[in-house]
């Protein structure tokens, strides 16, 4: 059974076929840009060249379409013909109450994540062009979405309230859900399986640290407490997201500088974060580099960022009474040395012996990076979240197809 | 139905507010004007209000491209015949705006919608143009467009129940805005009570009962008004304002659709409020009150 893993951004659509009898990759890319005129499309066909096209491609309709040419290509294809598709998995960030576990697409499925625009107004409304654009492409297949907030439907209820009128959970559902749960659920099972513990043992804080950033105090294999709140606003210092700060700055800006609601709540997710206080770049790379070359608001940028993670590791060590594992993943977490370092440096009172050599040492495979005395493992365990969305997608199309026979 | 290309005749203050939003939602505009150089001035505008947005933390430098590369400037309506919605918003004069809907009815398939943004005019009279009046709406927007989640849907006599079920369904899935319904007479809901509302105002300044600065207070803090009727009548325009109770005042025959003198005399002076950069307050170039 071939399945194709769907991540829609809203300028951006990645991709990843698996073929299920091994989970093995057949091909991965991704689309960019999309919306302008000369939007990238990346194929990569497992064992061949990587291919590259720049074109002009709209929408997201388009940009599906785009993939399946690739993917049927008779000479940068792998598959004869779109029939080959088994059943499609998308990404969706937000799955509020309503979805504790991955699902099938319907229409009352389609409904629900709408209603849940409001609470992830950066992804959800993208995820659903994904949707969309497949229903329009391929229609017929049978589709499921993966949500980022399953894993944490876990947390007790002492995480995931926030001190406010219980009115307003009641009538709004107005608590704290968390993301990247498929990240943090994929890397912890992977952590185990390196260390060869089982995880029902463990206590783990996972960073998953890219150009959206969480940490996840997972307590014996469930998520007890993580970060990201309502929406992916809360928590660490992000790209162009602030993270944690005062909510009456809220009003009192509003007020001061006479924003409308829309407007603070883009300052707060797209304008904040890295790129507010570098002036520079929502890019963790290019803060870096900045910052070596000795400019000193990236240096500031960079200095908050890896305090705000740290802060986060300590208080779900608090939390949990305890660390056996800390892992780092996604973008940042995975490449970024100095940040790694940078956050290590400030936790010795936790145990946390950093190894340095083994800390620079470049690789893509889970590892450990921290001394064999450290009390606290510390890992580098690259994300795999299409893995796990092509898994849970690949199972209840089975399910399906039982029910269909 | 499915709206993806939309037309746009006028790049004024209104069309180019029009425009930038139905960009903004993700739709391609086709925006046309007389001539190039009005057209220039038109896409020029909505830049500098998308760059003003910026500024507000409201877009980003990327999402102001994007938007930029969905708004196409025309000069002929034969580019519209992607189009299935025509919204037209040129001045507010009748036979202008009956020769403009009578060239679009000739130039558009009968399934497309033409909606006219007029606020004072005859529905029924502005259809009675087209060989197909049953596809001609009034699509009123409130200024600015990008803000304001509100348009009024106006039934002509002859406009048809599919027309009007499109439109509702264009305004309230697709942009995102609430749509009243409304039934042709002069001013709908919005410009007549507004109107009123700043002309009373003018009155009572007039028979020296309190100053601008204290009538504008006085309904904008007691009665949480974003702007108080002076301001609001200088972002309309001054001249709009008048325009728009001269016609009413004609159309229903009643005093108290009579521009107040003031009005008058500061319209004939030449002083319209922002876009003039003095009204009964002074403007700077990006029209913040100085």
């Amino acid at each position: 059974m071939n399945i194709l893993v769907i991540n829609a951004g809203s300028s951006s659509l990645k991709y990843q076929l698996y073929d299920m009898k091994d989970e093995s990759v057949l091909a991965s890319g991704r689309v960019e840009r999309i919306g302008m005129d000369s939007s990238i499309v990346t194929h990569e066909p497992e064992g061949r060249p990587e291919v590259r096209i720049v074109d002009e491609i709209l929408e997201h309709t388009s940009a599906i379409k785009r993939v399946l040419d690739m993917l049927t290509h008779p000479e940068h294809g792998v598959l004869r013909s779109v029939q080959e598709i088994d059943a499609v998995g998308h990404r969706v960030v937000h799955g509020g109450e309503a979805f504790k576990e991955s699902a099938v697409v319907t229409p009352e499925t389609k409904l629900e994540i709408r209603k849940l625009f409001d609470l992830a107004p950066l992804h959800n409304p993208a995820h659903m062009m994904g949707i969309t654009a497949v229903e329009a492409v391929l229609p017929g297949v049978t589709q499921a979405v993966v949500f980022d907030t399953a894993f944490h439907q876990t947390m007790p209820q002492q995480s995931y309230l926030y001190p406010v009128p219980m009115v307003l959970y009641k009538r709004h559902a107005i608590r704290r859900y968390g993301f990247h749960g498929t990240s943090h659920a994929y890397v912890s099972e992977r952590a185990a399986e390196v260390l060869g513990r089982p995880l029902e043992e463990l206590k783990l804080v996972s960073c998953h640290i890219g150009n959206g950033a969480s940490a996840t105090a997972i307590l014996h294999g469930k998520s007890f407490d993580t970060s990201m709140g309502m929406t992916p606003l809360e928590g660490l210092m992000m790209g162009t997201r602030s993270g944690d700060l005062d909510p009456a700055i809220v009003p009192y800006t509003m007020n001061k500088e006479d924003l409308t609601l829309s407007e603070v709540n883009s300052m707060l997710n797209k304008h904040s974060g890295l790129l507010a206080i570098s002036g520079l770049s929502s890019d963790m790379r290019e803060i870096t580099e900045a910052m070596f070359d000795g400019d000193k608001n990236a240096k500031l940028a960079f200095e908050m960022y890896a305090y705000r993670v740290k802060k986060y590791i300590g208080a779900y060590a608090a939390a949990m009474n305890g660390i056996d594992v800390l892992l780092f993943t996604a973008g940042v977490g995975e490449n970024s040395v100095v940040l790694r370092e940078h956050v290590c440096d400030g936790l010795t009172f936790l145990g946390i012996k950093l190894d340095k050599e083994l800390n620079a040492q470049r690789s893509k495979e889970a590892r450990v990076i921290s001394t064999p005395d450290s009390s606290v493992a510390v890992m580098v365990v690259p994300t795999n979240e299409e893995l796990l969305i092509a898994r849970d997608t690949f199972k209840l199309a089975r399910q399906r197809g039982a029910e269909q026979a | 139905m499915n709206f993806r290309k939309i037309g746009v005749i006028g790049a004024g203050t209104m069309g180019q507010s029009i425009a930038e939003m139905l960009a903004y939602k993700g739709m391609d505009v086709f925006l046309m004007e007389l001539t190039p150089a009005k057209l220039e001035q038109g896409l020029r505008s909505i830049e500098i209000s998308l760059d003003k947005q910026i500024e507000k933390w409201a877009l980003t430098q990327a999402e102001k491209k994007l938007i930029l590369n969905r708004i196409h400037g025309v000069s002929d309506m034969s580019d519209f015949s992607q189009c299935e919605l025509i919204i037209e918003t040129i001045t507010e004069d009748l036979e202008r705006k009956k020769a403009i809907i009578a060239a679009a009815d000739r130039a558009c398939p009968p399934d497309v919608i033409l909606a006219s943004n007029t606020s004072t005019l005859s529905l029924t009279e502005l259809a009675s143009a087209a060989a197909h009046p049953e596809r001609v709406i009034g699509m009123h927007f409130v200024y600015p467009v990008f803000k304001v989640d509100l348009v009024e849907i106006v039934r002509g006599l002859r406009t048809s129940d599919a027309t009007f079920k499109s439109t509702k369904g264009f305004v309230e899935q697709v942009i995102d805005k609430k749509g009243v319904m409304v039934f042709e007479s002069p001013g709908f809901i919005t410009t007549r009570l507004i109107c009123l509302f700043i002309n009373e105002a003018l009155h009572i300044l007039e028979e020296g009962v309190a100053s601008v600065d204290d009538i504008d207070s006085a309904m904008r803090i007691g009665y949480s008004f974003q702007h108080g009727p002076f301001e609001m009548a200088d972002r309309f325009g001054l001249d709009s304002v008048h325009a728009a109770l001269e016609s009413m005042f004609r159309e229903y025959g009643e005093l108290k659709y009579r521009p107040s003198f003031i009005l008058k005399k500061m319209v004939r002076g030449g002083q319209l409020g922002v876009k003039s950069g003095a009204g009964f307050f002074t403007y700077d170039e990006d029209g913040d009150r100085v």
